[in-house]
């Protein structure tokens, strides 16, 4: 064994295995690569969510008000589960409806993208110096194996120009990063070449460099680091050496075919839709057959036309276009997940940061409205075929079971066997819960 | 006193303080401190039966210096220059010229700026307001400000209250340069601006006690809701957020206290009653009281603070939490700090300049036995992590590219690979993440600048007459990691560029080792 491991205390070793600096073997990480994908029979859950931004309208969607002047004109229909009614541009969807939960009483007090994007995604409100992590991160390091060849937390195009604290793993520092592709930046997303963008960026040299001579390169780097280890036994050189390590194990891995979606049939794919979103959400399943825990899809472009869910104007344009992206991609994912007998351990979240005006202004659009709007929680760990909560006849207050958002993200924790409870220490020294403290799952709409 | 050089010189000899009316030189009282920030250091070293690590080498020290104090590593040609000097007091000469350079003003805006503004790096509306802010740090650094003057005017700077009030909104990169952003980005909160500024500048975290009483922190709700009132008369208009135009009622010295009937009168947190005088405002009252040389927390603060800068972690660790549950490691020295910072006009520069030319700061990363002694005794020195603007900055340097330049300012050039680089709060125990890692490896940046030929740097190295095959494995080592290569490791890549790596061609070696040399943890870290 190398210097440094004599070296380091068993209080250093505790502290270093707490921070994830040390969830794989040290030694040996150009061989037994690929071994540990999938297979496991203490299987634990995924979750994929499915991340709306800008602020999907609730009244085009989820909570039509069909006759009132703050309907707009799209048309409610029925699903398969008895009086569970929602848009007609949602068809394929209202097939699937025996899975899904709709939450339609999130109220949330917090109307600004940036702000409320951070408070959805981290179940905290910006504040202070501590920087709170998204729930991608924290449920990741509880549901993740350190040793998995493939990222445990996977973000397809996020936007993340609008809040991109909300986009970093906060407190619990870079092991717990989201691998990002697909990525569409501070920019708005041009990506057409939809197989391109959700490879992962970096994972090959530059074609001019061979195989041969990455490996000696590595050969070369791996003697430095070595060095450097054994003269500094700290979290800093370790955890460096894990990160090359992991990335390493994942260019050379056969799991990182994941996200090569040529291996699907065209027909499936078709069926998932020829977009970003779509194939993002393809992805995504690859990545859950392969044991990754979390994984985020961004819907918020359409073939690299900036669309988003920030409808102050034409609202029912987009939001028509919008649903003809999500309705494949969201019902063949749960089709999809079934067939492969993933749905029951998979469960697939959908939402924004904030619903949209009831009323409709001049613009034909629906401005920012966090006070009654809906979420949806599908697949495993839910009990399907729910309607929670009630909104108003006019759609601008809820009338009944108001959600919050730390219950809201209590809710997603305890649907893949997450204790919303358990704390992580934060960078001020505190220890920070999952969801924030007093919040209570929503047992109704949990299996 | 006929000749007072002979006095100052015989006060030398005898080991005594150089008084201050007969100091022709502005570093004796710097070294006079270094020397009593061993003295401390080491006190400790003997209660514990603790050994030091012995001092840095050189290249060591001035990579680390380079980087705490100008940001980035050093070139090629000051190293060169730096390893030959034999002068004994190369390494103070080195500390004055990195303070006497562009590169610290720019540096400590930069600190400063992540520091006021840590909205900015995540956020696009903040970063638009920030450039002018930055305008502003960067004038405070020039002029070499003291550090009391720079937070009296952050703390006393007028609002707009009107006038300009859209000038922020549409160029906050011309007009005077003035610390508004800062208001701004709490949203002219009173609560926010209490909260930010008492940890900020006096090393109290207030935030807890903004709803309830804790139970683990003597601050009360009352005292901050107390504080906050300083700033009670602050308005915003309208209900754009960041943007919203602040304003300023006069004479305003308390606060209602949101969801109770009670209003709370502005009182300083070490219980002292405001003095009250005509015509002057609560900020500014704030501020004579903040940056008095008796302030209990304020100088204690920003020496822990600088301190912490320079070795990865404070005298009081979380740096912005001194309590007295708190305990420094060394109150002694933390004290001493302060006073002499106080002594010496809250002068930066001074305080830097005495911390780094002391042994403790020049102590070498690696300890040289297997149990390595409490990191808080400081016997080495920790390995940190780079900020973003330290790797980034250093990176294009050694590399000879071009900076994006996309991280301060109103600019939203942003490259993927600079992006993956974000700064981390605890440096003594910064994490790598795999995006990095495979974005060092193999993208396209970092495979040009490592290709004989695309790299300019490289082909220049190639194309060097002077230089055999070692003066080229010399000159990439000084570049990237500011040292000479071992004897060993020498021979090692020698033998490596003869045969010409896996390419066969011995160009495209040294790109290898170039390539193996930007992704270790040596040029990654700073130790």
């Amino acid at each position: 064994m190398s210097r440094f491991d004599l070296q380091l205390s068993r209080r250093e070793w505790l502290r270093l295995s707490a921070a994830g600096v040390l969830g794989a073997s040290m030694s040996g990480w150009l061989e037994n690569l690929a071994n540990a994908v999938a297979g496991n029979p203490e299987r634990k859950r995924s979750c994929i969510l499915l991340w709306m931004n800008g602020g999907p309208s609730q009244m085009d969607t989820f909570d039509l008000k069909p006759g009132h002047k703050n309907g707009g004109p799209f048309k409610e229909i029925a699903t398969t589960v008895p009086g569970m009614k929602f848009s007609e541009h949602l068809p394929k969807l209202a097939k699937q409806a025996k899975h899904l939960a709709i939450v339609r009483s999130m109220s949330t007090k917090e109307g600004d993208h940036s702000l409320a994007t951070y408070y959805l995604r981290t179940g905290y409100r910006a504040q202070g110096p501590v920087q709170y992590p998204p729930l991608g991160a924290t449920l990741s390091k509880e549901l993740g194996d350190a040793s998995s060849p493939l990222p445990n937390y996977v973000s397809v195009a996020p936007v993340t120009f609008i809040s991109p604290a909300a986009f970093t793993p906060g407190f619990l520092g870079p092991e717990y990063a989201p691998l990002i592709v697909g990525n569409q930046g501070f920019g708005f997303g041009n990506a057409p070449d939809y197989d391109r963008a959700l490879k992962v960026e970096d994972l090959q040299a530059p074609n001019d460099v061979k195989r041969e001579q990455v490996d000696s390169r590595i050969e070369l780097l791996q003697g430095l680091q070595r060095d450097f280890v054994a003269k500094h036994p700290g979290v800093p050189a370790l955890s460096h050496q894990s990160a090359y390590e992991r990335a390493v194990r994942l260019m050379r891995t056969a799991a990182s075919k994941a996200f090569d979606l040529k291996d699907e049939p065209a027909k499936l794919r078709d069926r998932y839709g020829r977009n970003l979103f779509g194939q993002g959400c393809l992805l995504a399943r690859r990545l859950v057959e392969r044991g990754v825990p979390f994984i985020e899809v961004t819907l918020s472009a359409i073939n690299g036309v900036q669309v988003a869910w920030d409808t102050h104007q034409q609202n029912f344009d987009q939001v028509q276009k919008l649903s003809q992206v999500l309705d494949p991609a969201w019902s063949t994912l749960l089709e999809d997940l079934e067939q492969r007998g993933l749905l029951d351990t998979t469960l697939v979240v959908w939402m924004g940061e904030f619903g949209r005006t009831p009323q409709i202004n001049p613009q034909v659009g629906r401005d920012h409205f966090p006070n009654a709007w809906t979420t949806v929680l599908s697949g495993g760990g839910i009990k399907g075929g729910t309607v929670y909560g009630k909104t108003s006849p006019d759609g601008m207050e809820v009338k009944d079971k108001p959600v919050n958002v730390p219950n809201f993200l209590a809710t997603v924790a305890k649907a893949v066997g997450v204790d919303p409870t358990k704390q992580n220490m934060s960078n001020v020294g505190r220890p920070i819960r999952i969801a924030d403290a007093g919040s209570k799952p929503i047992e109704e709409v949990l299996s | 006193m006929a000749h007072p050089r002979l006095w100052i010189a015989a006060l030398a000899v005898l080991g005594l303080a150089t008084p201050a009316w007969a100091d022709p030189d502005p570093r004796a009282d710097a070294r006079a401190l270094a020397a009593k920030i061993d003295q401390l250091i080491a006190a400790r070293w003997q209660a514990e039966h603790v050994t030091p690590a012995p001092l840095a080498d050189d290249g060591a020290f001035l990579r680390r210096l380079s980087l705490d104090v100008i940001g980035r590593v050093p070139l090629v040609s000051e190293t060169r220059l730096f390893l030959r000097d034999s002068l004994s007091e190369k390494r103070e000469q080195a500390i004055e010229r990195l303070l006497d350079s562009p590169g610290y003003v720019s540096n400590f805006s930069n600190i400063w700026r992540d520091l006021l503004m840590p909205e900015a790096n995540a956020d696009f509306q903040q970063r638009f307001l920030s450039a002018n802010m930055e305008r502003w740090l960067r004038k405070q650094f020039t002029e070499n400000a003291s550090f009391d003057r720079i937070v009296r005017e952050l703390l006393t700077m007028p609002m707009p209250n009107g006038r300009n009030g859209m000038a922020v909104y549409y160029g906050p990169q011309q007009g005077d340069p003035t610390p508004l952003a800062f208001y701004q980005s709490k949203q002219g909160k009173p609560e926010n601006l209490a909260a930010s500024t008492a940890r900020l500048f006096l090393g109290i975290r207030l935030e807890c006690a903004q709803c309830h009483n804790h139970p683990f922190s003597h601050w009360t709700r009352e005292q901050f809701w107390g504080q906050a009132a300083f700033f009670g008369g602050i308005r915003t208009q309208g209900q754009n957020g960041i943007f919203s135009p602040l304003s300023e009622v006069a004479d305003r010295r308390e606060l209602a206290i949101p969801g109770t009937e009670r209003v709370a009168q502005a009182r300083f947190l070490d219980g002292k009653e405001p003095q009250w005088r005509y015509k002057v405002t609560a900020r500014n009252t704030l501020a004579d009281w903040m940056t008095a040389a008796d302030n209990p927390f304020f100088a204690r603060a920003i020496v822990n603070r600088v301190w912490a800068h320079f070795f990865g972690i404070g005298i009081v660790e979380p740096v912005d939490d001194l309590n007295d549950e708190n305990k420094p490691s060394h109150p002694e020295l933390l004290d001493e700090l302060a006073h002499q910072f106080v002594r010496h006009g809250f002068d930066l520069r001074f305080l830097i300049r005495a911390i780094t030319m002391s042994k403790t700061y020049q102590l070498s990363s690696v300890y040289p036995s297997a149990a390595s002694p409490d990191v808080h005794l400081f016997a080495y020195m920790p390995v940190k992590g780079l900020s973003q603007d330290q790797l980034i900055d250093s990176f294009h340097l050694v590399t000879g590219t071009p900076s994006q330049g996309g991280r301060r300012g109103f600019n939203f050039n942003v490259n993927g690979f600079e992006n993956k680089f974000t700064n981390q709060e605890k440096r003594t125990e910064y994490q790598t993440s795999i995006p990095q890692a495979l974005a060092l490896m193999n993208s396209q940046l970092v495979g040009n600048a490592t290709h004989p030929s695309r790299s300019v740097f490289l082909a220049a190295v190639l194309n060097a007459p002077f230089l055999d095959t070692d003066g080229r494995i010399e000159t990439l080592y000084l570049a990237a990691l500011s040292r000479k290569p071992r004897p060993d490791e020498l021979e090692k890549y020698h033998r490596y560029i003869e045969k010409g790596g896996a390419a066969k061609d011995p160009k495209a070696a040294l790109g290898d080792v170039f390539w193996a040399l930007l992704n270790s943890p040596e040029f990654f870290l700073n130790h």
